[in-house]
């Protein structure tokens, strides 16, 4: 029994079941020697190519050098992208990709300047890198496997396991393609200098570069050059092995050399086994030795349509478009363009797509070099396709379950082993198209497992929400009931004033931590007090809590609200929280008491004060306008008189914190969308509640008077609001798209029991005053930008939608 | 600009649904000139009739499900299925008996089950089976094979006895020379075993040229040609053809050489009554046969077996049709059982 | 007589040793819980939507072990409908929800409109949106389930369930989707009719991880 490598050496090949014999063609193109197609203008990077995790490191209108790193990232699997030209970076949108799908992806375009400046290629030699150095530069370089799969190389040279054997592939068994016979014949001294890298990374026991016996002028050129290399002569050997389509498929390729199979979900490198493209290795030998990144690749221009057809050498990133224009392509009646071979290679759906690292070809083919589309017939089981299959599958099976949707039942036939070759559609006499039915499995079966997946995150996520909440309640019990022990303890002493009150503090503050996680303003607060007071602020901050709290449990308001107002006597920023506090204690306390009256006062007491300010009327209002609904939704039939004059307060008091707030920062301008927005939520809901019983008249009526307060209100901010910001303009967007959605409601709720008279009187006093609030608002803000757009949109929005309401009922009647 | 897209791969073989039919069918020609040769004329009208009923019957269904007509009968199945209901029928049927025949495998049998590719059995030996079990006697009567028949079978006959315009009774062609009916090789000597005499005396019979049936060997003889020409054209695989010939002649070997007397020889097993037929025809039609290469040879074995052990030992002289239902059943059981170990796997997934 | 006894005697033996057999195997094939809820959760699309009217999916699995009915699970669809018909040896029946198109959604909180009032914080029942009281939020895009509950407590109705987009990595393949119009050779007239919309949340989207 010989070992593997005796074998090897003696050239032994085995068998890799299945396989097809498709018409080779490649004499169209082998024919020419590789040349230059003219540069284009320009050039299209997309970003995503290798990798997820890649960042743009350019902006629109810089300028790039030729060969300079684009993106930058990290994770396992990104590689960098080059710029290909030097030129200037004109435009980064989304662009068609050069894939199947032609999904549009964020792709940076550059303009050729024509100067062909470069980065400095730092020029090395093997014997002076280190292996982590010769890493490090695949990796900066870029290179990918450009067999087609365009897999990470330096990932691949860098393997966990010990490498026994390397398999250069040099097979390329699609027809058409010769981009690696011809790199091989013109460049095979560079392919091997690619290969002593490769050698000197993963110092296997043999190198295997295996050639089908289809290339006779590549193979003698390999092995003519390999004479010149006297370090590679004893691991080196060139295999010829026969033409059979897939055999330059890796798992094929390895189970033909050495006669092995990788077991299913494993790599090569797993079993010892590395296979590199012999492009790879060239494009390695450029990194390592010329410092050069991967922007340029051999491409297979070829098929009928073209009438220069051959291997060139285009920039990554030129348009597939230009390239066929130069070598005289022609299109027919439903021209195919395809990247790639004919039997795995994808038809574009647009051509104005860039080149990527791993396109090998660009077909064009004529119409009788391709099958004619024919429609798919039934199956009659004939197993062609089984014999055919390379990986031994059940194609017949497949199909059937991939047809009828049975993703799981396709997986239990082993579809993940599908290596989309396309040999069972080839053979396949009812014309069906089956790799397609497997891809769309495919893809649906890894869909369904990334859902799976993320309904397991989920899942977690959604317990340890639970349990935090649990656990937070418990801590809640826990520190106040500790907190209550103390307060026992400490009133027994009562002459040790101070470290209550420091006690009471630390609690408070404790409880603030545990009450607004992630505010971290509050923790800085005290320390700009001062060093004499600096406690004293916070000490203060809890007795105001306290009491505050205490305020609310009894239902008086005169008290509360003096209080409020004596106490924040040394201004500092924590007053605002303060008062804050007390805000939104009262609000607490007013939606239980249901008193409108000292709202203003809260406002009033408050005035001098920073942009903290304009928080509290704006959670102020925000409360009012959900005890309203709530209130409203209680009282549903008698309270609309009353939520009315609620209403007319608010706006109220809204109008006065705007004319209060002197020195207007943007802040306000938020508050008053935070009204109106709330407003219109309310309003929703009144309406929606009224609807039910009130007289459509009321409701009208109603629904106007409210309208025009909140008109007033937006008119009311907006005139203050004079050192005008852009983001005024938001607020007459967000009253437009209150009012629309107000209406909208209304109208739906209208209509249940109005009549059409009431109801068109009605939308078009709305739609008049929506007219006016538009207006006005563009009439102060003086300093026009572009927001002001963003409003008009807004309003015809809105009056559009209310337009279509109002079609829909008459329509209706 | 904008261009066609379509899933690869963008080229495949020339060999399409309707030519390997078209070549089925043209490969049953020497069967049918042998068949013709030596049981007269009939066979052609019934291939005439059965080619016009299929077709009628495939076009009408496909009128019925709104599927294209024309997409239908330009794949040929239905031709082959009628051209093999035809010459697997005795020669002189009445015509109404193959119009059931076919329009029982095309509209029951292969449509009713979603037609092509959907069907679990093989329409040409259900409507066989369908035709025996309801007329047993008009489907036993074979004529004479014609070096021994008294009359030959002229077209003009041969018309006029399928479709029932002579008042004479079929026996006439049944006659041999020496003025005995004649049966089948199979029923003869089906019949002769049991009364009882041996299998060396029952072939001493006119209807035995010493080894195999006057005439049947020869029809066996060229359905096996076509066949092979079948296999050289990739037309069919060898797997179930061989799984069948093998079984039928291991199993009547081994009763041969147990009991010669009342056993017949693999010689006669291998080239009596359809037996080259099925193994070459009927039972590799792909449809309704296992599919994967171990699953096939199974499958033809199970067919060769029960073609041996229903011959031998059940009530029918024939079984070449009951053992492609019975097996066509197992077929799917076989593609669960038996799947190739995939590229990657270890045995058993 | 003696027969009867024989008889009584050998049968009374037989239960002794059968029933000496099923309280060891009671014991040592002893199952914790019920397997069958974790099955049935394990089917349920954990979106936690409460739109089952139970408070998240393992109550729902557990109320479906009991017998309730399995086509209260809207995010799920009829997929999983029909997977839980399986699994209970009941008879599939349709949605009572009406069944909506069966898009996966994430929420997208549109972030200049949002004032920070922590209340879809609160709703969410995947914590996956991030923010904090009066700061802007947002949503985590791969850990958000589509769920809806954040819609409805926003007081400004900032927050928009829009469709996961479809990438090249997603993409399912189905070429006859693809909107494309042959055209004769005539060139520069494009008739393709994929819009290459420019949102500019895709692009940020894309340019990060």
């Amino acid at each position: 029994m010989l070992t593997l490598l005796e074998q090897i050496d003696k050239g032994t090949l085995w068998h890799s079941p299945g396989g097809v014999h498709p018409p080779q063609l490649k004499s169209l193109s082998n024919q020419t020697a590789s040349a230059r197609i003219a540069p284009a203008k320009q050039y299209r990077i997309p970003l995503p190519q290798v990798g997820d995790c890649a960042r743009l490191s350019v902006n629109v209108g810089d300028k790039v050098a030729q060969g300079q790193q684009l993106t930058e990232g990290e994770g396992f699997m990104y590689l960098p992208v080059h710029s290909p030209i030097s030129g200037i970076v004109s435009n980064i949108s989304l662009q068609h990709s050069n894939h199947a799908s032609g999904l549009p992806v964020l792709t940076c375009i550059i303009e050729s300047d024509g100067l062909n400046s470069q980065v400095d290629y730092q020029v090395s030699t093997l014997g002076e890198l280190t292996n982590q150095q010769i890493l490090d530069k695949t990796k900066q370089a870029g290179i990918a496997g450009l067999g087609g799969a365009t897999f990470p190389s330096h990932i691949k040279l860098n393997p966990a396991s010990e490498i026994d054997l390397v398999i250069i592939n040099g097979v390329e068994c699609e027809p058409y393609i010769t981009s690696d016979d011809v790199l091989m014949r013109e460049n095979a001294f560079e392919i091997f200098k690619g290969i002593q890298v490769i050698n000197q990374l993963l110092s296997p026991q043999r190198i295997v570069v295996a050639i089908e016996d289809n290339k006779p002028e590549a193979s003698s050129a390999m092995q003519q050059c390999l004479t010149q290399f006297d370090d590679l002569q004893s691991t080196v050997k060139i295999t010829v092995i026969p033409t059979k389509y897939p055999s330059g498929g890796e798992k094929q390729l390895i189970q033909i050399i050495t006669g092995r199979e990788v077991p299913t979900g494993s790599i090569p490198a797993q079993q010892g086994i590395v296979v590199h493209n012999v492009g790879t290795a060239y494009a390695i030998q450029d990194a390592v030795l010329h410092g050069k990144p991967l922007i340029e690749r051999l491409v297979t221009l070829t098929g009928e349509q073209v009438k220069q057809p051959g291997n060139y050498w285009l920039p990554i990133g030129t348009s597939v478009e230009h390239a066929l224009e130069q070598v005289g392509f022609t299109a027919m009646d439903n021209q195919k363009v395809i990247i790639g071979g004919p039997m795995m290679g994808y038809a574009l759906p647009e051509y104005n797509v860039p080149v990527l690292k791993g396109t090998n070809c660009i077909l064009a083919p004529s119409a009788n070099e391709i099958a004619p589309d024919v429609d798919e017939k039934a199956c009659i089981r004939c197993g062609e396709c089984a014999v055919a299959c390379p990986a031994l599958l059940l194609p017949q099976q497949l199909f059937w379950h991939a047809k009828a949707e049975e993703y799981d039942k396709a997986a239990s036939f082993n579809l993940k082993d599908c290596i989309e070759c396309g040999c069972c559609s080839f053979v396949c006499p009812s014309d069906i198209p089956l790799v397609e039915y497997y891809r769309i499995a495919k893809s649906a079966l890894k869909n369904e497992a990334e859902e799976k997946q993320q309904a397991e995150q989920a899942k977690i996520r959604f317990e340890a929400r639970l349990k935090r909440l649990e656990d937070e309640k418990l801590a809640r019990e826990e520190k106040s009931r500790l907190a209550a022990e103390k307060r026992k303890a400490s009133a027994n002493s009562a002459s040790n004033k101070s470290t209550v009150a420091e006690a009471m503090a630390r609690v408070a503050a404790k409880k603030k931590a545990a009450e607004q996680e992630g505010h971290s303003k509050t923790a800085e607060a005290p320390s700009e007090t001062g060093a004499s007071n600096g406690k004293s602020a916070a000490v203060k901050a809890a007795i105001e809590r306290a009491k505050a709290k205490k305020l609310a449990n009894k239902s008086s308001e005169t008290s509360d609200s003096t209080a409020a107002e004596e106490n924040p006597q040394p201004v500092n920023d924590k007053k605002a929280q303060i008062a804050a506090a007390v805000a939104r204690a009262k609000a607490k306390k007013l939606a239980a008491n249901q008193s409108t009256d000292n709202s203003a006062s809260v406002e009033e007491n408050t005035a001098p004060v920073d942009d903290k300010k304009a928080q509290i009327a704006a959670a102020v209002a925000r409360a009012k306008a959900k005890k309203l609904a709530k209130q409203n939704a209680d009282a549903g039939i008698y309270s609309t008189t009353d939520s009315e004059t609620v209403d007319s307060s608010t706006t109220e008091a809204a109008a006065e914190v705007s004319s209060n707030a002197e020195p207007v920062d943007d802040k306000k301008a938020k508050i008053a969308v935070a009204v109106a927005r709330a407003k219109a939520k309310k309003l929703a809901k009144q309406n929606a509640d009224d609807g039910i019983d009130s007289t459509t008249y009321t409701e009208t009526v109603n629904s106007e008077s409210v309208d025009s307060s909140t008109t007033d209100t937006a008119a009311i901010v907006s005139s203050t609001l004079e050192p005008v910001d852009d983001k005024k303009a938001k607020i007459a967007a967000a009253v437009a798209r209150a009012k629309a959605k107000k209406l909208a409601k209304q109208n739906a709720d209208a209509d249940i029991d109005s009549t059409t008279d009431s109801e068109t009187v009605d939308s078009e006093s709305v739609d008049s005053s929506t007219t006016d609030t538009a207006a006005l608002v563009s009439n102060t803000a003086e300093p026009v930008d572009d927001k002001k757009a963003r409003i008009a949109a807004a309003v015809a929005k809105a009056k559009a939608k209310k337009l279509a309401n109002q079609q829909k009922l008459s329509e209706k009647e | 600009m904008a261009f066609k897209i379509a899933s690869s791969p963008h080229v495949s073989t020339s060999l399409q649904t309707n030519k390997v039919m078209q070549r089925v069918a043209l490969c049953l020609i020497p069967g049918i000139l042998a068949q013709v040769y030596f049981f007269g004329m009939g066979t052609l009208v019934q291939i005439l009739i059965a080619v016009i009923t299929c077709l009628s019957a495939e076009a009408a269904i496909m009128k019925l499900r709104n599927k294209s007509i024309k997409n239908a009968l330009s794949d040929n199945s239905a031709l082959v299925t009628a051209v093999l209901i035809a010459v697997a029928i005795p020669p002189l049927t009445p015509w109404w008996m193959t119009v059931i025949g076919c329009f029982f495998a095309i509209v029951i049998v292969k449509h009713l089950y979603g037609g092509l590719g959907n069907n679990i059995f093989n329409p040409a030996m259900a409507a066989y089976v369908l035709l025996l079990v309801s007329f047993p006697l008009q489907m036993t009567n074979w004529v004479a094979p014609s070096e021994l028949a008294a009359n030959q079978v002229s077209i003009t006959a041969a018309f006029a006895h399928i479709f029932e315009l002579s008042t004479a009774g079929l026996d006439h062609f049944r006659i041999a020379v020496d003025g005995h009916t004649m049966a089948t090789p199979l029923d003869t000597f089906k019949t002769d075993l049991s009364m009882g005499m041996t299998s060396s005396e029952s072939l001493q019979r006119n209807v035995f040229d010493g080894m195999t049936g006057v005439g049947w060997f020869w029809v066996n003889l060229a359905y096996l040609a076509g066949g092979l020409i079948m296999l050289k054209l990739k037309v069919i695989r060898w797997h179930i053809s061989v799984g069948i010939l093998m079984a039928i002649f291991v199993c009547s070997g081994i009763g041969f050489l147990l009991n010669p007397d009342t056993h017949a020889s693999p010689m006669l097993h291998l080239f009596s009554g359809g037996t080259m037929l099925c193994a070459f025809f009927i039972a590799t039609d792909p449809v309704t046969a296992a599919t994967s290469t171990r699953g096939r040879l199974l499958f033809g074995a199970i067919i060769g077996v029960l073609i041996f052990v229903i011959r031998t030992y059940g009530g029918y002289p024939d079984a070449v049709a009951f053992a492609v239902l019975l097996a066509n059943m197992c077929a799917p059981f076989i593609d669960y059982y038996i799947r190739p170990r995939s590229y990657g796997h270890r045995a058993g997934n | 007589m003696s027969s009867i006894a024989i008889a009584v005697v050998v049968l009374t033996l037989l239960a002794l040793i059968f029933g000496l057999i099923l309280g060891y195997a009671s014991i040592k094939f002893k199952v914790e819980g019920n397997p069958i809820i974790d099955q049935v959760e394990a089917l349920l699309p954990q979106t936690q939507c409460g739109q089952c009217g139970y408070p998240g999916c393992r109550p729902y699995a557990e109320a479906i072990a009991n017998g309730d009915n399995i086509n209260k699970c809207p995010p799920g669809g009829t997929a999983t409908m029909e997977k839980l018909a399986g699994l209970m040896g009941v008879d599939p029946e349709p949605l009572n929800e009406v069944a909506q198109e069966n898009v996966k959604k994430v929420a997208y909180i549109r972030e200049d409109e949002c004032i920070g009032c922590t209340k879809c914080i609160q709703a969410c029942p995947v914590d996956a949106i991030l923010g904090a009281g009066k700061l802007m939020h947002t949503v985590i895009t791969k850990d958000c389930t589509g769920c809806d509950l954040c819609v409805e407590p926003c007081p400004v109705d900032c927050i928009d369930m829009i469709p996961v987009e479809q990438n090249l990595k997603n993409w399912d393949w189905k070429l006859a989707s693809i909107p494309v119009t042959l055209i004769e050779p005539v060139p520069e007239k494009s008739t393709v009719t994929i819009s290459v919309k420019q949102i500019d949340i895709a692009v940020k989207e894309d340019s990060q991880c």
